[in-house]
């Protein structure tokens, strides 16, 4: 367990910038997502925090040890691989066993550790067994208790679900979180699932172009996001995005879409075009007339809710979310009604300004 | 990844070396040396004095060297396409076959590759024996006069041609076996439902992506017979080497019946070349048409 | 189709297969007639009939060729010759494959170049410079004298790189967070990982060296330095012209590497497909 702090680091490939001077802190148990679509740099990140990749200019501190000049063993931290790295030619018990015996351990000790991470991890019984006789959901586990025996300083988790099944992967989620929940270590997990950022991060880092966008709890990013990127990146399904105008100030702001319709807000930001950007939950089908009325061309019914994606009368396309049991049918002229406290605008530098 | 460079080169250099050191003693040392030897009138081993291109130049002129030469290529005529045929024919006979049948099949014409050279020599040179060779008791069972294989010029080439055939195709049919199971099924599927003849199916799916094994199989070949040298010497003995001769077997002759070590090195570097000059077309003709696809 | 151009086609099938076994069966068989005359009485073998089966069954040539012959020693020699093509052959090229696939080094690309360029040099041409170089150290007549020029395999070092290089660099980082050296990195994770080519490799190279002729022919004067393959026919007077006692010879020089095929032979069918360049 051990605070990670990582101080206007930087990486480049070849004269191109991977990494451009990212400063983050990260607190001793936390459980960090870096979570950006690929190319964003997010596995380069967690790579040099690991040792496998070079840090060019910055620091890297771990438990108050500087540490961008150690051998990735010498770090104290621990990596899931994506495709998990077991060593094919020997058992669970050897794969775990071996970065102990590589530092000498006891054997008595590594046995110890052994089995108590196949405990924590309910593999008991595949100790003998080598990984090409085990399922995937049982070679994650593997990667994760070769990972624990060393009890190391933080988890590096690098898209560990990916290669599992829809249905495993959830379980899996659960029990990371679970794992989370009981071993209390520092946890940095990278991923391009939204779901899996939301679900397990206490604090979400979200990348993009080698940079951070935004740094926050999974409900502040949802809620909050700073930037247009991270507006969209987040959220299934994705948030709208309108062409607006914003007239007025003070008491009698409003914006107007590109049907003509408006829509009264409050917010902290001068007249002029904006993006505009709603949650489609926040687009309501209204029984009455309200705020603008679109058509709707396809309605989606996923049983617990159903999407509507419509076009307003100039064309702009809208999806909005209605309940499971809307009787919306393709075809129809819908009223929409918009939560104005949902309303964010992003200006042509694509900063997020939110509605009051 | 961090790499500690200098202790890297270490333990690089220290991996490499025994094999660097057996490769420059055994074959960058004996190129060179090679090249040398050729401009000496050297014995085998010994000194010589510099001789400038006299063992090339007599080479035009030597009647043995003729004989080598175009021996050679005759052999090569004899093999390279005919035993790429073969391989082929019996590759297809083999992978419509499944399980236990194919495995055995397969090691029965396997089994030649696998024996020394020496065996192969004398189970033929017995069942083509002039006197008692079952070959002779299926030729006069057919009411055709026997022939000593051997002991005849004319029957020799071709002879040590259809024993090498039939030794080393087995290795061959390896290679069509692996591009015939690299073809995927599904394309068969689909020209079966196309309702493609037998024979349209082989010449418009099959040869065409077998193609790169052929070539391959092909080159194979023609390298490996232009080094042709045991099967030649060996049913030679007793016979008529002059006549017999090919490459290799001449420089044999050269440096160790004759003692001519300048002069057997000038045969081995024209023999060389010729390999490099084929092995060079061969990879450029295959860089252009992977280019095409 | 209709059921009569299946069935037909079915017959068909079963009737190209009954050809395809005759044929194999035909192509094998002048082994079996090596193998069955060499068990014959000297005056059935040369009999003018075809007799598939000895009348007499006999092992009296076997017997006189391993008691009134060289030919232990000479199955010594090819031993110990070949094991030792097969191990120093296949550990420097193990051990140069996986530094030119792993490791960067001043160098590497030359070497990777000579390797390439020497898998199309015949190394018949050099026959007459390896025996003045053995010559010259004194290893005529010897088991280094055989073994060293045959150590040109290039073919394996390329196909331990490729091995290597197929390895996803995942191990080697997973290593890197395990704290292994980078010996055992190579010892624990990539020489285990690859087990399976690295005994086929040696299978083909213990074969091919077992059969090699032209050099151990030169190599070697001395009747009792002999290889087998050598011996067998080079000796002209330790069998005289008695066939069945040759077939014996022969039988007894071929039948440790059918035996090695037989045992191994998924193995030896890999690696041969590899060293062509072919993924098996």
């Amino acid at each position: 367990m051990a605070d990670i702090s990582l101080d206007t680091v930087s990486k480049s490939f070849g004269g191109i910038k991977v990494i451009d001077g990212i400063s983050l802190e990260m607190k001793s148990g936390e459980f960090v997502v870096f979570l950006g679509p690929s190319g964003s740099g997010k596995s380069t990140l967690l790579r040099m925090i690991a040792g496998l990749e070079t840090i060019d200019g910055g620091a890297l501190t771990i438990d108050g040890k500087r540490s961008e000049h150690l051998a990735p063993g010498q770090r104290e931290v621990a990596m899931v691989f994506q495709n998990y790295a077991l060593y094919p030619h020997m058992t669970v018990r050897g794969n775990m066993a071996f970065g102990l015996k590589n530092i000498g351990m006891d054997k008595s000790e590594i046995d110890k550790r052994v089995e108590d991470a196949a405990r924590i991890l309910e593999m008991d019984a595949l100790l003998d067994r080598r990984p090409a006789q085990l399922s995937g959901g049982q070679r994650q586990r593997v990667a994760i208790g070769r990972a624990i025996v060393k009890e190391p300083a933080a988890f590096l988790f690098d898209e560990p679900l990916s290669n599992l099944d829809a249905a495993l992967r959830v379980r899996t989620r659960v029990e990371l979180a679970e794992l989370h929940q009981r071993m209390q270590s520092t946890m940095i997990y990278v991923t391009h699932d939204q779901t899996e950022a939301m679900t397990l991060a206490d604090r979400i880092v979200v990348l993009n172009n080698c940079r951070i966008e935004q740094v926050g709890t999974p409900m502040d990013v949802y809620l909050y996001p700073a930037t247009r990127f991270v507006a969209g990146f987040v959220g299934s399904p994705g948030m709208n995005f309108l062409n607006a105008e914003l007239k007025g100030s003070g008491t009698d702001q409003c914006v107007t879409l590109g049907d003509g319709s408006r829509i009264a807000l409050e917010i902290d930001v001068p007249a002029g075009p904006y993006d505009l950007g709603i949650r489609p939950e926040a687009v309501r089908v209204s029984a009455a007339p309200a705020a603008t009325t679109g058509k709707a061309a396809v309605v989606e019914r996923l049983g617990d809710r159903t999407l509507i994606h419509l076009h307003l009368e100039d064309g702009t396309e809208l999806t909005a979310l209605d309940s499971g049991r809307s009787n919306v049918v393709s075809g129809d002229a819908v009223h929409l009604e918009f939560d104005t406290s949902q309303l964010h605008l992003f200006d042509a530098e694509g900063i997020a300004h939110h509605a009051k | 990844m961090l790499r500690n460079t200098k202790k890297e080169w270490l333990i690089a250099y220290i991996l490499i070396a025994p094999f660097v050191a057996i490769y420059a003693l055994i074959f960058v040392y004996p190129t060179i040396d090679m090249f040398f030897l050729s401009f000496q009138d050297a014995p085998l081993v010994g000194a010589g004095d510099f001789v400038g291109i006299e063992n090339y130049e007599r080479l035009p002129r030597d009647r043995r060297f003729g004989t080598a030469f175009w021996n050679t290529a005759y052999f090569v005529a004899l093999t390279v396409i005919p035993g790429t045929f073969v391989a082929l024919a019996i590759s297809m006979a083999v992978t419509r076959l499944s399980g236990r049948t194919q495995a055995l099949v397969l090691a029965l014409f396997f089994l030649p590759y696998i024996l020394p050279v020496s065996v192969v020599f004398r189970i033929w040179d017995w069942a083509l024996n002039f006197q008692f060779g079952i070959a002779m008791h299926v030729l006069d069972a057919f009411g055709m006069d026997r022939i000593p294989v051997f002991k005849t010029t004319t029957w020799f080439m071709p002879a040590v041609a259809f024993v090498t055939i039939w030794w080393t195709c087995g290795f061959s049919v390896l290679l069509f076996l692996a591009g015939l199971r690299a073809i995927p099924q599904e394309i068969y599927e689909a020209a079966a439902l196309d309702n493609t003849s037998r024979w349209r199916m082989f010449r418009h799916v099959t040869w065409p992506l077998l193609w790169p094994i052929t070539g391959l199989v092909l080159t194979i070949q023609l390298i490996l017979q232009l080094k042709i040298f045991d099967q030649v010497y060996l049913f030679s003995q007793g016979g008529r080497p002059n006549d017999n001769l090919v490459m290799v077997y001449y420089i044999f002759q050269r440096a160790f019946v004759n003692n001519q070590g300048g002069r057997a090195a000038a045969i081995a570097v024209v023999l060389f070349i010729m390999v490099i000059v084929i092995s060079v077309i061969n990879f450029q003709l295959t860089r252009l048409s992977e280019r095409r696809k | 189709m209709t059921p009569t151009t299946i069935r037909r086609i079915n017959w068909m099938g079963g009737a190209f297969t009954i050809l395809t076994v005759l044929i194999a069966v035909l192509w094998a068989f002048p082994i079996y007639w090596g193998i069955i005359s060499s068990l014959k009485p000297e005056n059935e073998v040369v009999r003018p009939y075809i007799e598939l089966w000895p009348d007499t069954l006999t092992f009296e040539h076997y017997w006189f060729a391993l008691t009134q012959t060289q030919i232990g020693k000479w199955y010594i020699n090819s031993i110990a010759t070949s094991v030792g093509v097969t191990v120093l052959t296949v550990s420097t090229s193990l051990f140069a494959g996986y530094a030119i696939s792993q490791l960067r080094f001043p160098g590497r690309r030359v070497l990777w170049w000579l390797i390439l360029a020497s898998f199309m040099v015949p190394t018949q041409v050099l026959i007459i410079n390896h025996f003045v170089l053995m010559a010259n150290m004194s290893l005529l007549n010897s088991w280094a004298g055989i073994i060293l020029p045959q150590l040109i395999h290039p073919v394996i070092v390329i196909v331990f790189k490729q091995f290597f290089d197929q390895v996803p660099k995942d191990f080697r980082e997973a290593a890197a967070m395990d704290n292994a050296s980078e010996w055992a990195v190579l010892f624990k994770i990539y020489i285990p990982m690859n087990w399976g080519v690295i005994t086929a490799l040696s299978i083909v190279t213990f074969i091919w060296a077992w059969n090699a002729f032209l050099w151990p022919f030169l190599a070697v004067t001395k009747t009792e330095m002999m290889t087998i393959t050598v011996g067998i026919t080079q000796v002209f007077d330790a069998f005289g012209v008695y066939y069945a006692r040759q077939l014996s010879a022969a039988v007894l020089a071929g039948f440790p590497v059918a035996l090695v095929y037989l045992v191994f032979q998924r193995r030896v069918t890999q690696a041969i497909t590899l060293s062509a360049g072919i993924k098996g």
